[in-house]
């Protein structure tokens, strides 16, 4: 009973402590607000704090493109190993029976079957392993993506430290080079981008090269 | 028709793991003699210190991008004939029109399949006069 008068006294004054708090920091949000859009980095800061959904969604593709070339590769090994075993077992019946170990010496005739078996699925597992080197390519797609995703993030520092240095707003906009944007992560909804080969090619040829 | 066999590659990009991989694929089609350069600023010094038959550049490069190689090459009279394949991940259509107009023999997006790489690099190969 006595613990409970005294939290019912204490409530008023903590209460009355929270508002102050929320109110004095409204204040300085309004504060902040308007002393941004003094300086004239609004924009600017608007524009970096953008640039994070877009951030999202570029890991998001580093992400899935770095488990797709792990699957990819991990199947071809796969591949590749049965037929390996293929031809190993393929190569020790064909010495067992040359040497007389197992059954009867193969005719000429079943060791030209045998030895165009051997070579087919030697070529099957040679295709794998290029497969396994094209699923490589993910390095190069996928440190793209990561390098502009560090653009982003340094645009955003370079934005905050304009703001604790308190750069004038009239700034000369420096002639902005060509954008490299490296690989289209999300293809949905654009039309200024070619998805695949096919339409590279069209667009190519609809040009007149 | 000249052969594969005899013509010598240069495999521009800065990602070594995909000129490993442009390598080997060629290597597979019969083209053995393949160099590399990094950025487009090594690949000029090579191909001016050199003699190169063919191409095959990224865009996206530090130093010097694969536009301004494909310039540097086509405004250069010892270097101009030199066919330009680019393989890029650089799928924007007005990328893809620039580089035609700035003289590339050929665009190839990136993922790209053997295939594909193959297609290219014959049909450029087959518009080339013999040698001599």
């Amino acid at each position: 009973m006595e613990h409970e008068d005294v939290r019912a006294s204490q409530d008023p004054v903590a209460e009355a402590d929270a508002a102050a708090v929320f109110q004095r920091l409204g204040a300085m949000t309004r504060q902040l607000h308007d002393a941004l859009s003094e300086l004239g980095v609004m924009p600017q800061l608007q524009q970096a704090a953008e640039g994070l959904p877009d951030a999202r969604s570029r890991l998001n593709y580093v992400a899935e493109k770095t488990a797709a070339a792990a699957g990819k590769v991990l199947d071809a090994v796969d591949e590749a190993k049965a037929l390996n075993a293929a031809v190993s077992a393929l190569a020790r019946d064909l010495a067992q029976r040359l040497d007389g170990t197992t059954s009867a010496p193969p005719s000429p005739q079943e060791l030209v079957w045998v030895l165009r078996d051997i070579e087919q699925r030697a070529e099957q597992a040679d295709a794998r392993l290029t497969d396994i080197m094209l699923a490589q390519d993910f390095h190069d797609l996928t440190g793209q993506v990561v390098a502009r995703v560090v653009t982003l993030a340094n645009e955003l520092e370079v934005s905050l430290v304009k703001l604790l240095v308190e750069v004038a707003p009239e700034q000369a906009a420096a002639a902005a080079p060509r954008r490299l944007d490296g690989p289209v992560v999300d293809p949905k909804g654009r039309s200024d981008v070619a998805v695949d080969q096919a339409q590279v090619d069209d667009l190519l040829a609809s040009l007149g090269f | 028709m000249t052969t594969l066999g005899e013509l010598r590659f240069l495999v521009v990009d800065d990602f070594a793991t995909m000129r490993r991989i442009v390598r080997g694929l060629l290597k597979d089609m019969g083209c053995v003699r393949v160099e590399e350069a990094e950025d487009g600023v090594a690949a000029l010094q090579t191909l001016r210190s050199q003699s190169f038959d063919f191409v095959v550049s990224d865009i996206n490069m530090p130093n010097m991008n694969g536009f301004d190689l494909l310039k540097s090459i086509r405004a250069d009279p010892g270097l101009k004939h030199l066919p330009v394949l680019m393989v890029t991940a650089e799928a924007r259509k007005e990328d893809i029109v620039l580089a035609a107009q700035n003289g590339a023999s050929g665009y190839i997006v990136k993922p790209f399949t053997k295939a594909t790489l193959e297609e290219k690099v014959l049909k450029i190969v087959q518009k080339m006069p013999p040698r001599a």
